[in-house]
């Protein structure tokens, strides 16, 4: 009996369940695809080079999930109280009608797992459509190839499943407890119940200037982060989470009352209750909008500096001069690096002492065409500082047979020199320049080395890699010359490449799951009133609204509603950016593909509840 | 006398073709002078609410004409509806006649501002009619502050503030005590009287309707009788009434 009320209820309720339900599913599949492309032990082990990168990209998105996972313990609160809410009125229904409030108790706990079980596995069935695309997306990107990945892992569905069964546990016990414990007359009139709208003014009015204070010092703080350093983080955090609260508190509600004191304003058609309704829903809204303008600026920055991330790659390969090295005489491999199209290329004969570190160069060879290498700009760490007349921050030195021996350069460059490890054998004693005559006498074997520089290195990566790839076949995986190989642009740069591309992944994602989530707990909380709002518009479609006016009143409100905490939200990021000018080399670049992305993702949202919203508000106003 | 109202032949039928349909209305006539006031009773059931809605063009008849102020309803779109609720009928409800969210000021001045009359016109039209009702004392209060009566004098204030060809009233004094019932009428009566305000009011309910000019009874959707006050007194048309419907229950 009982459980057939419960099933009539549900099919009452069933666009905002489907709206509920998609949100939990949206949550499930994005930690899905989360969870498999970090700990998918197959993917990207077909490559010797992918087998570095899969490291880097396995802690990035271990990094993501604990952060998701965050994010949807605090997004699932919010859908759940959604779903209480929803329920309240049907439960205290059943309990009028004499049902043990131990049953229902028994019916919320499982009509919750029910609900988010069903939501998990939908989820779980769309993650791993959603795993196929990213992971071709991400292939396609960073150049590689798969061999048996399959976005379909079981580890990954069992973690899932017992993340979000832990968690539906917990909001299924918790509804049973709140529920049963809410006095009967409130679970039905909990529509109905009086707004409390006290006017503290002069509170309020305290409140609106400490809330703008604590914004503009938050802002200030991050604004300069160069001076501030780690104390701006701190300061910021404090002072925009609260002042966040108060503006939202205080700040647009005494906004609104001075607008409606202001009678040549306010009595413009729908205005006296537009700003009436938003008064009333913004006292109850506090800690949401406040939360969704924190939460959207952190899916921002994530999306911008993920985005950035990319930007960085080319900067940090920007450390070496050579594109390619070939230890020995390869002559297919040459042959197939000077198609490519060298732009520069040095050859050495050296000769090694491995048992006492010592390298020996021919000194005409190496004066004739001297070694290049990369050098940063300035001793201290200052970026700023650094930066040279061409906006560079690494210059190029040329290693000569003195700069090598050390004779006639400073510490730093011989130290560098040493660094970068030239050549693949053991030089920790040093380099030493010898004559034609002397190098040919040396009872060593002679070995050959090649430096090429070739066009457009970024462009011909790929290619590259893959000759390295060949190249590193040749040897041993104990050699010493493996692990040089391992060190060369080429393989440099695939791996910070994956790094970026995975940052650029894991921001761009969990940015938009983020968004994703935050518009549909606003939107929950919006449609949760409209049941209580229908009376309203009842009522003012009798006074004689038209119902084309009454439909753009709500599409104002619902606006302002969205706009808010985004426009705070907004501004959180692009103070909240400078931090990263610590890391990146310009946080702000391309900062319009996030907000672009935002804007439309929000704007559905947005249309959405309107749409909803309109729905159930003027069902009955909707006669021909 | 010039009327502001009239109903021809009007019935309702609830319920699509081929569904279980009802009939609510089953062919009534009326009209309603200007500055008269009529009340409408029946038992619960009888249609008294439909009929309303079809005066009020917040519903369509399924054959009849229904015509407020020499224009025909029916032949009104949708906004042109609306227009009309605005601008030619106040309506007085039972329950839920406030705007919560509203003041009792921004209540009153609601119709106006849809009807975009001038900010400072408003102001003095609320005023004055607050005045006129003894409720200028609440007008900055929201209605969860204010007493029943109260609420439902704002009611009648925002009914009345755009001085509507008539004024509408489904059971207006059934949410209320005896004492602000009487308050509500006796303001109602006074607008009829010194205003001219023709009204139109629904309730099962003696007491309120023995302020009227005339009463309509309606049973099982057909006007079934008629009675007018002519010159008689308040309490002996409440007698009048009261021996009436107990002649009809026999
Ligand atoms: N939307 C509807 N669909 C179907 N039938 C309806 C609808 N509205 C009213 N009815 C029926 O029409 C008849 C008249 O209803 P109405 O609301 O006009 O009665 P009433 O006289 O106002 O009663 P009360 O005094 O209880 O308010 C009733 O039998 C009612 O069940
Ligand atoms: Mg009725």
């Amino acid at each position: 009996m009982i459980f057939k009320l419960s099933m009539t209820g549900l099919k009452s309720r069933l666009k905002d369940y489907l709206v509920l339900f998609s949100g939990l599913s949206a949550a499930s599949m994005i930690f899905y695809m989360f969870l498999t492309l970090a700990a998918n032990p197959s993917f990207l082990k077909s490559s010797v080079a992918g087998q570095l990168t899969m490291q880097s990209t396995k802690f990035i998105f271990s990094f993501g999930i604990v952060l998701l996972a965050i994010l949807t313990l605090v997004y699932l609160a919010y859908a759940n109280s959604f779903l209480l809410s929803m329920r309240k009125r049907d439960y205290g229904m059943y309990m009028m009608l004499g049902a043990k409030s131990s049953k229902i108790g028994q019916l919320i706990f499982a009509e919750t797992l029910v609900t988010g079980l069903l939501a998990t596995g939908i989820g779980i069935v769309l993650g791993v459509g959603l795993t196929e695309l990213v992971s071709a997306l991400m292939v396609k990107q960073l150049g590689l190839t798969l061999a048996h990945f399959n976005p379909l892992y079981l580890p990954a569905v069992l973690w899932t499943l017992l993340f979000f069964v832990a968690l539906f546990f917990l909001a299924a016990s918790w509804n049973a407890v709140r529920l049963t414990k809410t006095t009967l007359i409130n679970l039905l009139k909990e529509d109905q119940k009086p707004s409390k709208l006290k006017s503290r003014p002069v509170l309020r009015t305290i409140q609106a200037i400490a809330g703008v204070a604590l914004m503009a010092t938050g802002y200030w703080a991050m604004w300069h982060v160069s001076t501030l350093q780690l104390k701006a983080i701190p300061i910021a955090l404090v002072t925009i989470v609260l002042g966040s609260f108060f503006i939202f508190d205080a700040f647009f509600v005494a906004v609104i009352d001075f607008l409606r004191k202001r009678h040549g304003f306010l009595y413009k058609g729908m205005r006296p209750y537009t700003l009436g309704q938003l008064k009333f829903r913004l006292h109850g809204y506090t800690r949401i909008l406040s939360a969704i303008s924190i939460m959207l600026a952190l899916a921002l920055g994530a999306i911008t500096v993920g985005i950035n991330f990319d930007n960085l790659k080319n900067a940090m390969t920007d450390v070496m001069y050579y594109d390619f090295v070939l230890v020995g005489k390869q002559k297919k491999l040459a042959d197939k690096v000077e198609k490519i199209g060298t732009e520069e290329k040095v050859t050495y004969s050296y000769k090694a002492d491995e048992k006492k570190g010592v390298l020996y160069v021919n000194k005409s060879e190496i004066d004739r065409t001297p070694l290049k290498i990369k050098m940063y700009n300035a001793a201290s760490s200052d970026k700023k500082k650094a930066i040279d007349k061409e906006g560079q921050i690494y210059h190029t030195v040329k290693v000569t047979s003195k700069t090598l021996t050390g004779k006639q350069t400073t510490a730093t460059i011989r130290n560098s020199a040493q660094a970068a490890r030239l050549f693949p054998e053991d030089s920790s004693k040093g380099f030493v320049a010898l004559s034609d005559a002397a190098f040919a006498k040396k009872k060593l074997t002679t070995k050959v080395i090649a430096f090429y520089k070739v066009e457009d290195f970024a462009k011909n990566n790929k290619k590259l890699l893959k000759l390295i790839d060949q190249e590193m076949q040749l040897f041993s995986k104990n050699s010493m010359t493996y692990g040089y190989l391992e060190f060369t642009k080429p393989v440099l740069y695939q791996q910070i490449a994956a790094m970026c591309s995975g940052f650029e992944f894991m921001g761009l994602f969990l940015g938009l799951s983020f968004l994703m989530m935050l518009a549909s707990t606003l939107m929950f909380k919006i449609l949760s009133a409209a049941a209580s709002d229908k009376l309203r518009y009842k009522m003012l479609y009798k006074l004689g609204a038209r119902n084309s006016v009454l439909k753009s009143a709500i599409r104002k409100e619902i606006a302002i509603l969205f706009v808010a905490p985004a426009v705070l939200g907004s501004l959180d990021v692009l103070f909240g950016l400078k931090f990263f000018t610590l890391l990146l080399p310009d946080p702000y670049f391309r900062i319009w593909i996030p907000f672009l992305a935002f804007f439309l993702l929000y704007l559905v949202y947005y249309l959405v509840t309107v749409k909803l919203y309109q729905g159930i508000v003027l069902e009955e106003t909707k006669q021909d | 006398m010039e009327k502001v109202m009239t109903v021809n032949n009007v019935t309702k039928t609830y319920g699509k073709k081929g569904e279980k349909q009802f009939q609510a209305l089953k062919g009534v006539s009326l009209s309603v002078d200007k500055g008269e006031f009529v009340a409408i009773m029946g038992t619960s059931g009888s249609g008294k609410t439909t009929l309303l809605n079809i005066m009020s063009t917040l519903d369509k008849p399924s054959s009849g004409e229904v015509t407020i102020n020499g224009k025909n309803i029916a032949k009104l779109k949708k906004n042109q509806m609306a227009d009309f609720r605005a601008k030619e009928i106040g309506f007085i409800f039972q329950d839920f006649n406030l705007l919560d969210n509203l003041t009792a000021r921004e209540n009153i001045a609601l119709p106006l501002s849809l009807q975009g009359v001038k900010s400072s016109e408003i102001d003095s039209k609320v005023d004055k009619i607050a005045a006129k009702l003894n409720i200028s004392e609440v007008l900055e209060k929201y209605p969860a502050a204010i007493s029943g009566g109260q609420k439902q004098r704002v009611a009648a204030a925002r009914a009345l503030v755009h001085e509507p060809a008539i004024l509408m009233a489904d059971e207006p004094t059934g949410a209320l005590d005896s004492k602000s019932s009487r308050a509500l009428l006796d303001t109602m009566e006074l607008l009829n009287e010194k205003d001219q305000v023709s009204i139109l009011m629904v309730t099962h309910d003696p007491f309120s309707a023995s302020f009227a000019d005339r009463i309509l009874f309606i049973r099982d959707g057909l006007i079934d009788e008629e009675i007018k006050r002519g010159g008689m007194k308040r309490q002996d048309f409440y007698k009048k009434l009261i021996s009436q419907l107990s002649e009809n229950a026999d």
